[in-house]
């Protein structure tokens, strides 16, 4: 008994000076937020997940993270965004001015779509999440640029980037757009929405910014083999 | 044998280095023993993964205007490419941090070294 409790702690001892971060014990196992996952019937489950739920029941479980939550609501892209808003952490207002963006495309799509004729209704989306997640697709790089320096030369050669860059330069373009080449009395939200809207269209400057940088790429082609990944 | 060899090849260095012949032959500035290091070496570089699938998408970008939509088959062609070799690269660094093909890295040849050293 006493052997495997020595087993277990050997990896991790506790510190007198404290350090950044939180330091778990590794015998804590991770918290699961999906409300699904617990109501799954007994005779459902995997091994591997009886194994788990077994386990759970003997060893502790760390703290859930602030930012995971169970709601039904939750939408880990929606949030990211709102993150990528935020200035001076003030996150309050982050989330006021994305709502606020969902609630003007609502309108705004509501509007064609009563002044739309009767055949043509059907083609309109009025869900503005739905619009949001399309715009945002359509605004993601598919090839990037990274300088490499070779014989005392900068090149810059075309790269496939991961889905988090992707992701990334979307929203960050999305933004920068709206801040700095918007002009500067309009409201946040107003902006966003016509961005977001144009994009959902592919039109729009962050569509263009996108061919842009595949326009760079596909200039650089002849330097795509000096990457080394 | 070879330690039969060991002991032939320091004879023969002790009498090299002693003044027995007058003057010594040999006039070592360091001690004539292996470190309990080895250089560090970088492990070689690889190769740039998915080059012909990315130059199809783009010859077809540049054929359509840069509209993604069109080029719907060389994309997926493409995304299947980077996500076998990024599966790949995970492969071969975990491969890489346990050991190179029976061969130790530097950096483990080292540590071990360290822990016995030579005598």
């Amino acid at each position: 008994m006493a052997a495997s409790i020595v087993k277990l702690l050997a990896p991790w001892t506790p510190r007198f000076c404290p350090v950044r971060w939180t330091r778990y014990n590794p015998y804590y196992l991770e918290p699961d937020p999906h409300k699904e996952v617990y109501s799954i019937p007994e005779s459902e489950l995997s091994p591997e997940q009886k194994e788990e739920k077994e386990l759970k029941t003997l060893r502790p479980i760390k703290a859930a993270r602030s930012s995971e939550t169970s709601s039904p609501f939750h939408d880990p892209v929606i949030s990211k965004f709102v993150n990528i808003i935020m200035q001076d952490g003030n996150k309050a207002q982050a989330q006021g001015i994305m709502t606020q963006t969902l609630e003007m495309i609502k309108r705004r799509q509501v509007e064609k779509f009563h002044r739309a004729p009767m055949a043509e209704k059907e083609t309109i989306e009025c869900n503005p999440y739905a619009i949001f997640h399309q715009a945002l697709e359509n605004c993601k790089p598919i090839i990037g640029l990274v300088s490499i320096q070779r014989g005392g030369r900068n090149y810059q050669v075309p790269v496939p980037l991961t889905d988090k860059r992707r992701r990334f330069l979307a929203m960050k373009w999305m933004i920068t757009e709206c801040r700095d080449n918007k002009h500067r009395r309009t409201h946040m939200y107003e902006k966003l929405s016509q961005e977001l809207l144009a994009a959902f269209n592919n039109e729009g400057n962050v569509i263009k910014r996108k061919q842009d940088l595949h326009k760079m790429a596909e200039a650089n082609r002849a330097y795509a083999h000096y990457r080394w990944w | 044998m070879a330690m039969q060899s060991g002991y032939v090849i320091q004879d023969k260095v002790a009498r090299l280095v002693s003044k027995q012949l007058g003057k010594p032959v040999l006039k070592p500035n360091k001690s004539l023993a292996l470190k309990d290091e080895v250089a560090n070496r970088k492990p070689k570089k690889g190769e740039a993964s998915c080059v012909t699938e990315m130059a199809l998408v783009m010859a077809c970008w540049k054929q359509n205007d840069f509209n993604t939509k069109l080029c719907s088959n060389e994309l997926t062609v493409f995304y299947k490419c980077i996500e076998k070799a990024q599966a790949e690269a995970r492969d071969r660094a975990k491969q890489k941090s346990l050991s190179q093909g029976g061969r130790l890295l530097p950096k483990q040849a080292t540590k071990l070294l360290k822990r016995y050293p030579n005598l």
